[in-house]
């Protein structure tokens, strides 16, 4: 995969570039049709509910049927709204939360670009998305969706510091922002045993980043009128989803690589004949079940909460965890 | 065609396009988004040139900008304020000549220039930022702690002042 980037431009590598690119879209897809299924099971489960079984065989049909009905729903628009980035927004929504996959190394052979800052490359991505959020507050002309795109905008920009913060802890430990090598810097022990401080930030914060409980203000229109996507149906209400279930996908695998150590073998049990993908996605799919886990235990927090809970709680305990590891890491060198 | 010139080719027509429909939208909001394109494309043109540390900083720096000055755009301006089609006639003349008075003067600096042969670097070295760290933090380091020193006095600024206007009322 890697090689084929080093080629000169032909025809072939081209036409390579774009089936991969539609294999790993299907790949996404197929895992947020199940994401989507098995978080209502388990959830279900943890109410004493049984969950969707109506569908195909356990209800496994629930989610297509679901999407197919969102498709096939008319695409209104409010009259006032703004034709062209109301239509822009989804886009813009969706767009980064699919280029931040390009970087993650899946396992030791599958990977799509092996950038030198890997780290930096998902964050600066991602911090598009707000742009989108932001344009779809304002596109539809309605005061509702503007307020709650402006609180989703203050929210993802403030959680966004302490979440660069509690990485570069790991960074530190490594001494580089290659995904790749991150990677390899945790054969011994992974990094969520000494960092385990910067860890707990970055879970706090990712939750808040992805817009999942108990950070969901978007979704609260029991309380405040849902978020920025509140004049959207049908196709472009199915591309916020999309967009967040697929930031979940790149953000699982971030939390793999960065603190559970990518696709290295659990426990020493290197010596069993299991490629790097199983470990790397049984890694990946118990992030996700703790996003379920969370979101069937924790209630929401608070519109007036959220704000100083990023700045006066997790900033000073990231900015801590930098200070600790700087120090330990410079006493190991005898610099100190 | 190299994938690279058609990149490059695709990324500075975005890039000028972007601050072209900045400088003709009339609404505030359409002109941030364009300008977003501008900046975003700057960066696949820092990739181009291997810079990719200053492709993402770009990024980082200048989307988290755009958000900021959209929310500003939105809150002090009215929602359906419409900029004035603009001055006509003589005005326009006079901004047309000074225009092409200094593209002709960039044109013909840029074209008498002697560039000095690019540095060569390691073909597809790992990572570039380990050499900008090193160079910041060996031969830049007090330009960098100065420039510390400055952002930190505005922070502090910015607090004051937001201070000040609460207590006041």
């Amino acid at each position: 995969m890697t090689d084929l980037l080093q080629q000169s431009t032909s025809l072939w590598n081209v036409s390579m570039f774009i089936v991969a690119a539609v294999v790993l879209l299907l790949v996404v897809l197929f895992f947020v049709t199940y994401a989507i299924y098995f978080e209502r099971k388990v959830i279900g489960w943890m109410q004493l509910r049984t969950g969707p079984n109506r569908v195909g065989p356990l209800g496994l049909l629930q989610t297509v049927v679901d999407v197919t009905k969102l498709l096939l729903k008319e695409d209104t628009r409010p009259k006032d709204a703004d034709k062209a980035l109301y239509a822009l927004a989804p886009v813009l929504a969706y767009a980064p939360a699919f280029a931040v996959l390009a970087v993650m190394p899946f396992s030791e052979t599958i990977q799509f670009a092996d950038l030198g800052i890997g780290v930096l490359y998902y964050m600066a991505l991602s911090s598009i998305t707000v742009l989108g959020v932001i344009t779809a507050g304002w596109a539809s002309n309605n005061k509702y969706s503007l307020i709650g795109g402006m609180r989703s905008a203050a929210q993802m920009i403030s959680y966004e510091v302490p979440l660069v913060m509690s990485v570069l802890g790991v960074i530190l430990m490594t001494g580089s922002m290659n995904l790749r090598e991150i990677v390899e810097a945790q054969r011994d022990i992974w990094n969520v045993i000494p960092q385990i401080l910067g860890f707990c930030v970055f879970i706090v914060a990712a939750q808040a980043e992805l817009n999942r409980t108990p950070f969901d203000l978007p979704e609260a229109e029991s309380e405040l009128v849902a978020g920025y996507h509140v004049e959207y149906s049908g196709f472009r209400f199915a591309m916020f989803m999309l967009a967040e279930y697929v930031y979940m996908f790149g953000m699982g695998s971030l939390v793999t690589i960065l603190f559970l150590g990518g696709w290295l073998a659990p426990f020493g049990l290197d010596f069993l004949p299991i490629p790097g993908i199983v470990w790397f996605i049984l890694k990946f799919l118990l992030y996700v079940f703790f996003q379920f886990w969370i979101r069937a235990t924790m209630p929401r927090f608070r519109a007036d909460q959220l704000l100083p809970f990023a700045w006066k709680g997790l900033l000073p305990i990231a900015l801590v965890n930098i200070l600790i590891t700087a120090v330990v890491i410079s006493f190991q060198n005898g610099t100190l | 065609m190299s994938g690279t010139f058609a990149a490059f080719f695709i990324l500075s027509l975005m890039t000028i396009g972007g601050a072209v429909f900045m400088i003709s939208f009339t609404r505030v909001v359409h002109m941030v988004v364009s300008l977003g394109v501008t900046f975003i494309s700057i960066a696949g043109l820092f990739i181009l040139l291997d810079a990719e540390f200053v492709a993402v900083s770009q990024i980082l720096v200048y989307s988290g900008a755009i958000s900021i000055l959209m929310l500003f755009g939105i809150m002090l301006t009215k929602h359906n304020a419409v900029e004035d089609e603009g001055s006509k006639g003589v005005n326009r003349f006079f901004a047309f000549l000074i225009v092409a008075v200094f593209f002709g003067l960039c044109f013909y600096g840029i074209q008498n220039t002697i560039w000095p042969e690019p540095a060569q670097t390691a073909p597809n070295a790992p990572s570039n930022v380990e050499q900008i760290g090193t160079e910041v933090f060996t031969k830049f380091v007090i330009p960098f702690e100065l420039l510390s020193v400055l952002l930190l006095v505005a922070l502090v600024g910015a607090i004051i002042m937001a201070k000040k206007e609460s207590d006041s009322e």
